[in-house]
């Protein structure tokens, strides 16, 4: 391999794995933070690049922020890059949640810790709802959509269809709307 | 062991094809953890606060936690594969043809019937931890309602971050 393009393999790697300490909030604070030094800093991406490269690692499967760093790896520095990329994005979490889950396991029947966890497992239906009223905007561009979210919700809820079946049958729904949309147009 | 990770690996696999980012993957896993007896769905709750209070990705974090508990440092390792094999695979292949990727519409036309799903499925999944962590012993507990109450405001209209609400809520916890 070139030097030139070990050093750039290098820098992708060593970013993620520093900017990854640091994101909580889901991918967006990360994105925020490549705005800040790619394109606004080093000016080697525009801002179009990198809406595009977000818009792309959004609409695949997976976690979108994996996406990214591997779509932005790529293009720094080829396969290894991306390869790389997402290695640093995914150890800082990693370490983290080893340290964690080791730390929940020992203490998280002692009373203290319990009755912390009451408190905490009581905010997280209101977190995952607030986050569900943030998708709304754009989920529900044709009114069949709300048929689906309803459709899907009771499927799961009442009838325990997996979640991977329902997702499924929302990919194969939207691809058949699409066929009708392009069909009438 | 090894059919122990196995099932682990095809288990975040599954999680990993079929969501498309953040709280979309919570429904999915709990699926897979609660059904495989992995967890207890007052233990998804726990791992998704946790989740929430440390940086990375939501889906990352439940694959090295439940990998972490399932099978130690190994299955922590295989679940994270599993989970970023979407990645690996799809998204490479969108890097390589990445102007194609950008204005595919079949790809739009996916989002369009994926989102409203995922959505219902979050909803379905809001349901069943509700009833672990609003319900004890069968009656509901006012005290976790109120917790859950002052949660929301603060979220919705007070736009406190969630970090901030859960470090209050583990307060209430203790006074309650």
């Amino acid at each position: 391999m070139r030097k030139e393009k070990r050093i750039k393999v290098w820098e992708v790697f060593s970013y993620f794995f520093h900017i990854s300490w640091f994101t909580f909030g889901g991918g967006w604070s990360i994105v925020a933070q490549m705005q800040k030094d790619y394109v606004d800093g080093k000016k080697e991406l525009t801002t179009e690049e990198l809406l595009d490269i977000v818009s792309v690692g959004r609409s695949l499967p997976g976690t979108m922020i994996g996406n990214v760093a591997f779509l932005f790896g790529y293009r720094q520095a080829g396969l290894l890059g991306g390869l790389l990329a997402v290695a640093g994005m995914v150890l800082p979490p990693m370490l983290i949640l080893s340290v964690l889950t080791f730390c929940y396991t020992a203490f998280k029947d002692t009373v203290w810790v319990a009755k912390m966890l009451t408190g905490v497992r009581a905010a997280v239906v209101p977190i995952i709802l607030a986050a569900a009223l943030k998708l709304r905007d754009g989920a529900f561009p044709e009114k069949i959509c709300y048929v689906l979210c309803i459709g899907g919700c009771i499927l799961n809820a009442v009838f325990g269809i997996n979640c991977v079946l329902v997702i499924l049958l929302g990919v194969a729904a939207g691809l058949i709307m699409g066929r009708f949309r392009e069909a009438e147009a | 062991m090894i059919r122990t990770l196995f099932q682990l690996f095809w288990s975040f696999c599954q999680i990993g094809y079929t969501s498309f980012g953040g709280m979309s993957m919570v429904p999915l896993i709990n699926d897979e953890m609660v059904s495989h007896g992995w967890m207890t769905a007052s233990e998804v709750s726990d791992i998704v606060a946790i989740a929430e209070m440390t940086p990375g990705p939501i889906g990352l974090n439940c694959a090295t936690f439940a990998g972490m508990r399932v099978a130690g440092i190994l299955g922590s390792l295989i679940s994270a594969l599993g989970v970023l094999m979407p990645t690996f695979t799809i998204c490479a292949v969108a890097a390589v043809f990445f102007q194609k990727f950008k204005d595919s519409r079949i790809l739009k036309n996916i989002m369009v019937g994926v989102r409203p799903a995922a959505l219902g499925i979050i909803f379905a999944v809001m349901i069943t931890l509700s009833r672990t962590n609003y319900l004890v012993a069968g009656a509901v507990s006012f005290k976790a309602v109120a917790v859950g109450l002052i949660a929301f405001f603060l979220l919705t209209k007070g736009k406190w971050s969630v970090p901030k609400v859960l470090i209050l809520s583990a307060f209430l916890g203790l006074l309650i």
